[in-house]
């Protein structure tokens, strides 16, 4: 059960050590050990409690200890100028817990760690949620292949299980901060708060938490209760190429004062011109506040989070425009006035505001009530072009590909005409973009550009309630309730007029009115423009969740029962859908779900351990609603099909050995997801025959299986030479040929049946990832290296490709030049090139009277290899015959548009601690 | 204290960050670059390094049946008259001559979309010809065309890449206000293809009232009819609509008023046409038209030349029979019993021939309204740019030096190659009424008698002039 074990202040197995010796038949219901520090000095004075406080020890003079438990329980151990450490401990272990100096190096060494994952922190997302990154799920974790899969993998977009974010649970104080839009969690929202987000607790797989039975991905919980922040102020300052180039850091904690009050606060900015993308530049400040008052029994913390904060965005690019350009170049961007600007800015300001409530209403009985709002703005920017062409100097037709595929046949000057122009120029005309608008002025006209704002303005109030019973020696139980309320407003409102002075708010593609209650409506900055709606959305769950524990068994069994409701409201009256007004029915959700879980201790070093779960999950309202932009139609309502709950069916089985030299984990996992839904937009070619349309896909009843095996090992060689290695081998496929319709405002709804999906590969990172490396530690010097291998990374396979539709003419009969074979070989989907990324860290720290300073670098993919982490196919060439005609070109216009892995990167940081 | 101290400067250089803000000024620089390209591309014409030439000559560059390169330094300068912005347009501009009282107008064949917002209606733009191709849009649709490329075909040419458009296309600052060329229907020729014009009194037929300007059948344009009262009747001429306008689904208006549009031919070049901008360039809610009523008006000369006699020199009195070259004269001719006059270069063996044909005087002087009326007719023509005929008035002419009169060239549909042999066409009601004085009307006939292109015939018949 040691991988289970939550840990609240400590980060890592490097301030924890702790050696499991035999099981021992004698004195059940104690454990005893020795509490030490990292030089193996005995430590004598360790306060030894338990979570509701019942229980209280001390180490003795020769640092002894011996400690009363009834079950597992998460163990404090106390020690003023050391960490505070928590273990899940079992009866009758035999512990060696290391505690270590505050201050010191380790925790240095640990938090240099955590400031390289956080630049992954706010990976960003585009409209159809390619990119995911769970990555600040992890960082916490004690377990050697979760560690790697976090420092290591995860600029790979690698996903441990090949599962998304939405299946954990990411929780500040209890409540689930997962966004009910897409069940994903906003990282950015914390970001930048690193010094006082360290308190966390975590739970792994399958393993429910105290407050939710939750996903199969597991859960985090960071505790920002003022009082857990040791007294002191930390001052860090970073330099970086990857996201931000600056960054600087400030955080005090007054420790818990005599009175029973404790203040922590923080406050950090980080910044940069550009990543290592060209022009996606950052600017993000983080403020935090957090309060407590204890007295008697009862605890109560307020905390305010805040963290406004801009990036620019990077694109996406076919391989014939990385060929010309590298893989920094980022169409989104162009020269204004001698400055880089990025079209495509991710705007984000959603402070949280929650208050916590501790109650140890009897030794046997705690009861923790949260409540939290949040509420703000989130807004991803993007040009608009109703009078315009297409401003991206990558746009298909300004690439020599265009040129090379003329109907009239290749026209070679003009591929090495645009060829020249875009490795010369390539970007964004800004400058065009405004001479468009004011040439427009000149003849009265509306804008030729202007510059919008997708919003989504979301108020959520959440709240839950949990009690923990002891029921006696052996169980535990949890029982918690949950609500979430959520209002989000969703419109496109103009930021910058580009110097046009009035926008026409109709479709210009099509005509059609976005708004038909105010037709031809001119808009201007500030004005809302294409579309505007609401979602209310609420989810209550209920569970009971039981931990127990026997001396050779322990375990946990927990059923939830949730229901969700959505609903959309539409404020505008789209021209193409009369039923685009006003609320849509209410879409209403159930499931219980269940999990269950079982450790058998074989003997000290051999732990077998198993999880099972069965969860219903209400779709998320991203995939609830077909086109929520423009109707209310719900997902498969045009189809006739019903909207279902996903069902997820999961089990691992995981074998530990702990030794004082080796600790490693062997896992096999399998899991299944059955009614799942994926809608995508994007603009086709070749549906339906010849037309061309803006379309949204909507694949419902998607089945997914994952099985695979997860290895972690690591062995102290010698006492300053660590040698680790971890791997993951999976397989994620799509497990059946689901239906797939198109709609559209200018075709209405098209079934195109069966998509051929059963037995592709999901897009979901490398599925296939091994790391071997070492960490040397001596003297306040760190230095380590890993290599880490991928291979078996597919692409995200365009459905509509896998269809009836594919090989249908516009009579409705096959093309009558189809190839099978050749069909199949366009079809086939694409498997990236295996590639080795090296990483490197190398830090020193001092002390400086009763303060420490510390360095610390680290340089990622130290060989500077270029590698796909990801992409999709573009369903711009949607039939047989177009998709023949583009492959058998000289060069793709519509090729896939890949992400690229950075090159080298480095990330210096520097600290200060008094 | 000295933690204080730290913790205060640890809070100053967390916010020492220079945070990039939204302030996005107008950009400066707009428009510098192609101003010095422009300014270098003036300062070579005022050197002498490059010729600015007129619309007018740079189509006469323009060789039948063939696509051919500016290899001179040539520049021509003219005013963005059509506009893509609601999609009739497609990849293409007209460039006319002025923005008041056009002459000429050019297409160009430019790989843009969206170029209204570039290439702005009313603006002056200049183009940098040389290494630029002149010929049809598409081969043989008579609209004379500067493109890029060389088509595969080799007789029309192709678009001029966006790239290369920015190379020789100079947009001067200026935008004028286009005042459109007011027009009859019956007037509109082939020199008019390109240039924005109005028409008064125009209605749509009443069969085609209120249906869409496309048919939604149509797969690429749609052929209407307008009509415009002229005189005693009306006169029809076709609006064509691309199925990619943006308001091809819209309503043809019902009532009656003026239409402005371009010029333009049918895609394979049969008939003239009128092309819109917007369909705001028809917003026809008028009432109708009012007619002239014949009652009203006095016949001042009406000739049919039906006392001919077969093949012999003209010779009516009051009328001008005049070789300015060669020794040619227009004849009298019957066919069929219908009697009228020609001029024909054919077997005269004579290098130029030139002759006029001058009308009795038409005393204007009392009348508030005057028209004249006539029809022509052509055969055997084979190169309408040199073997032309021309209809030309005068207020001066003494009745018998022709040469020593002003003449004052009139605005008439002449018959050209795609016409039908012999085909009599009517010029519509010309409106002399700005005239004063007594006026003369002369035919005047250019062709050769020894290059056989140029000896085609032209026939006049039927001259009616009216006055009240």
């Amino acid at each position: 059960m040691f991988l289970n074990k939550s840990n609240k202040t400590s980060k890592n197995f490097l301030l924890i050590i702790i050696f499991c010796f035999s099981l021992l038949s004698y004195s059940q219901n104690f454990v005893e050990g020795i509490t030490i520090d990292d030089k193996g000095n005995l430590l004598s004075g360790v306060l030894i409690e338990n979570q509701l406080g019942s229980e209280k020890g001390i180490s003795d003079k020769s640092g002894k200890f011996t400690f009363y438990l009834e079950t597992s329980e998460l163990i404090s151990f106390t020690l003023d100028g050391y960490s505070k450490i928590v273990l899940q401990v079992f009866p009758e272990s035999k512990l060696e817990v290391v505690l270590t100096e505050t201050k010191s190096q380790e925790e240095s060494f640990q938090d240099s760690l955590l400031s390289v994952i956080n630049l992954s922190d706010d990976q960003f997302s585009d409209e159809n949620d390619v990119l995911d990154n769970i990555s600040g799920l992890l960082q916490s974790t004690e377990d050697v292949f979760l560690r790697t899969a976090a420092y290591e993998f995860s600029s790979s977009f690698f996903r441990v299980r090949g599962l998304d974010s939405e299946n954990a649970t990411v929780m500040i104080n209890g409540l689930p901060m997962n966004k009910m839009y897409n069940g994903r969690p906003q990282w950015s929202n914390w970001g930048g708060l690193n010094d006082v987000l360290r308190n966390r607790e975590l739970t792994q797989g399958m393993v429910p938490s105290d407050y939710t039975i939750g996903g199969i991905l597991g859960s985090t919980n960071i505790s920002t209760r003022a009082s857990e922040y040791s007294k002191g102020g930390r001052l860090t300052i970073s330099s970086s190429n990857r996201s931000y180039n600056y960054r600087a850091l400030a955080s005090y904690g007054t420790g818990l004062l005599p009175n029973g009050w404790s203040a922590a606060i923080a406050m950090g900015n980080r910044w940069g011109a550009s990543g290592f993308q060209d022009g996606t530049f950052y600017d993000a400040q983080s403020f935090f506040v957090s309060l407590e008052k204890q007295w008697s029994n009862h605890a109560l913390n307020a905390t305010i989070i805040a963290t406004p904060n801009r990036r620019g965005k990077s694109s996406p690019n076919t391989q014939e425009v990385y060929d010309l350009k590298g893989i920094k170049y980022n169409e989104y961007w162009g020269s204004q006035n001698g400055k880089v600007r990025n079209s495509r800015v991710k705007r984000l300001v959603e402070p949280i505001v929650m208050f916590n409530h501790k109650w140890n209403i009897s030794p046997s009985m705690m009861l923790k009530t949260n409540i939290g709002v949040q509420f703000g703005e989130l807004g991803n920017s993007r040009l608009d072009y109703p009078g315009g062409a297409n401003p991206s100097g990558a746009y298909y037709q300004k690439l020599p590909s265009y040129f090379l595929t003329q109907d009239s046949g290749p026209d070679y000057e003009g591929a090495y005409r645009s060829e020249q122009e875009f490795i010369k120029n390539g970007q964004l005309s800004w400058n065009r973009i405004y001479d468009a608008n004011i040439n427009n002025n000149i003849n009265g006209l509306s804008s030729a550009y202007v510059l919008y704002e997708d919003r989504s303005d979301d108020t959520q109030i959440s709240a839950n309630t949990m009690l923990r019973t002891q029921i006696n020696d052996n169980i535990s139980v949890f029982t918690s309730l949950q609500r979430r309320v959520l209002n989000s407003r969703n419109f496109a409102q103009i930021i910058d007029m580009l110097g046009s002075s009035g926008y026409v708010n109709v479709d210009s593609y099509d005509g059609f009115q976005y708004d038909l209650n105010n037709p031809n409506k001119i808009s201007r900055i500030g004005d809302k423009i294409r579309y505007n709606y609401e979602f209310d959305a609420t989810t209550s769950e209920a569970s009971v969740l039981s931990r127990f524990n026997y001396p050779k068994f322990s375990g946990y069994l927990g059923a939830g029962f949730s229901s969700t409701f959505y609903q959309r409201n539409g404020l505008y009256l789209h021209e193409a859908y009369p039923g685009s007004f006003g609320k849509s029915k209410k879409l209403s959700f159930s499931g219980v779900n269940l999990k269950a879980g079982l450790t058998y201790k074989i003997t000290g070093r051999h732990v077998l351990q198993g999880n099972v779960s069965n969860l219903n999950r209400a779709p998320s309202l991203r995939n609830s609603f077909s086109n929520s932009r423009e109707t209310n139609f719900v997902v498969g309502e045009q189809a006739g099909l019903k909207l279902k709950n996903e069902r997820i069916v999961s089990g691992d089985l995981n074998y530990f050995y702990r030794s004082p030299m080796l600790n490693a984990r062997f896992s096999v996992f399998q899991t299944s997801i059955e009614d799942a839904n994926e809608i995508s937009f994007f603009f086709a070619e070749g549906i339906g025959g010849d037309n061309s349309s803006f379309v949204q896909e909507i694949m419902q009843g998607i089945s997914k299986k994952y099985q695979g095996l997860e290895v972690g090992i690591e062995g102290q060689i010698l006492p300053s030479l660590k040698l680790k290695g971890a791997a993951s081998v999976g397989e994620y496929i799509y497990g059946n040929n689901p239906n797939v319709y198109l709609t559209s405002d200018d075709f209405g709804y098209l079934d195109f049946g069966e998509a051929k999906m059963k037995n592709l590969k999901i897009a979901t990172g490398a599925q296939h990832a091994y790391s071997f490396g070492f960490e040397f530690r001596e003297n306040y010097w760190w230095f380590g290296m890993t290599s880490n291998y991928f291979e078996n990374t597919y692409l995200d396979v365009s459905p509509i490709n896998r269809t009836q539709n594919f090989l249908i003419d516009r009579d409705g009969l096959p093309f009558n030049d189809y190839d099978v074979d050749l069909a199949r070989s366009l079809l086939e989907q694409e498997k990236f090139d295996p590639y080795f990324v090296v990483n490197m860290i190398l830090g020193k720290s001092w002390r400086v009277g009763s303060n420490y300073v510390g360095v610390f670098l680290s340089v990622n993919n130290l060989l500077g290899e270029e590698y796909k982490t990801g992409g999709f196919e573009q369903s711009r060439n949607a039939n047989y015959r177009e998709l023949r005609d583009e492959v058998q070109a000289e060069r793709r216009r519509f090729g896939p548009k890949y992400w690229y892995g950075r090159g080298t990167t480095y990330f210096l940081n520097t600290y200060f601690r008094f | 204290m000295k933690k204080t101290t730290i913790l205060t400067l640890a809070l100053v250089i967390s916010f020492l960050g220079c945070q990039q803000k939204d302030l996005f000024e107008i950009p400066s620089e707009i428009g510098n670059e192609e101003n010095v390209q422009l300014n270098q591309l003036l300062s070579d014409i005022e050197n002498g390094n490059k010729s600015l030439i007129s619309i007018k000559q740079a189509k006469d560059y323009f060789v039948s049946g063939s696509v051919n390169t500016f290899s001179s330094d040539l520049v021509i300068k003219g005013y963005v008259v059509s506009s893509d912005a609601s999609g009739n347009f497609y990849k293409e501009l007209f460039l006319q001559d002025s923005s008041t009282n056009p002459t000429s107008s050019i297409h160009l064949m430019i790989d843009q979309v969206d170029s209204y917002n570039m290439f702005n209606f009313g603006r002056e733009v200049y183009i940098d010809l040389k290494g630029l191709f002149i010929g049809e849009s598409r081969s043989g649709n008579g609209v004379i065309s500067v493109g890029g490329q060389i088509a595969e075909d080799g007789d029309e040419v192709d678009a001029i890449r966006e790239l290369d458009v920015q190379e020789h296309f100079f947009r001067s600052p200026n935008t004028e206000e286009i005042i459109p060329l007011p027009v009859n229907f019956s007037a509109i020729n082939s020199s008019h293809i390109g240039i924005y014009v109005s028409v008064n009194d125009v209605s749509i037929i009443d069969s085609e009232k209120g249906k869409p300007f496309v048919d939604p059948y149509d797969l690429y344009d749609t052929q209407r009819t307008m009509e415009a009262c002229e005189g005693f009747g009306k006169v029809s001429f076709i609006l064509e609509t691309s199925s990619f306008a943006s308001y091809s689904d819209s309503p043809l208006p019902s009532g009656t008023g003026t239409v402005a549009g371009i010029v333009n031919k049918t895609y394979n070049g049969s008939n003239l046409v009128l092309s819109l901008n917007s369909a705001s360039d028809a917003e026809l809610n008028g009432d109708d038209c009012d007619l002239l009523n014949i009652d009203d008006f006095e016949v001042v000369l009406s000739e049919g030349f039906d006392n001919s006699q077969d093949n012999t020199n003209l010779d009516y009195s009051g009328w001008v029979n005049f070789a300015e070259q060669g020794t040619e004269l227009w004849t009298e001719q019957v066919f069929r019993g219908n009697g009228y006059t020609e001029f024909s270069a054919y077997r005269t063996f004579e290098d130029v021939n030139i002759g006029w044909l001058v009308t009795p005087g038409f005393d204007l002087t009392g009348s508030t309204n005057s028209f004249i009326n006539f029809k022509l007719a052509q055969h055997h023509l084979e190169d309408d740019q040199n073997n032309t005929l021309e209809v030309f008035i005068s207020n001066d002419f003494d009745g018998s030096n022709v040469l020593a009169a002003t003449w004052n060239k009139l605005s008439v549909q002449i018959p050209n190659m795609s016409n039908s042999w012999y085909a009599f066409q009517d010029s519509g009601l010309i409106d002399v009424s700005s005239y004063e004085g007594t006026i003369h009307i002369g035919f005047k006939y250019v062709g050769s008698g020894t290059n056989t292109s140029l000896d085609g015939g032209y026939f006049v018949d039927d001259i009616l002039f009216l006055k009240k």
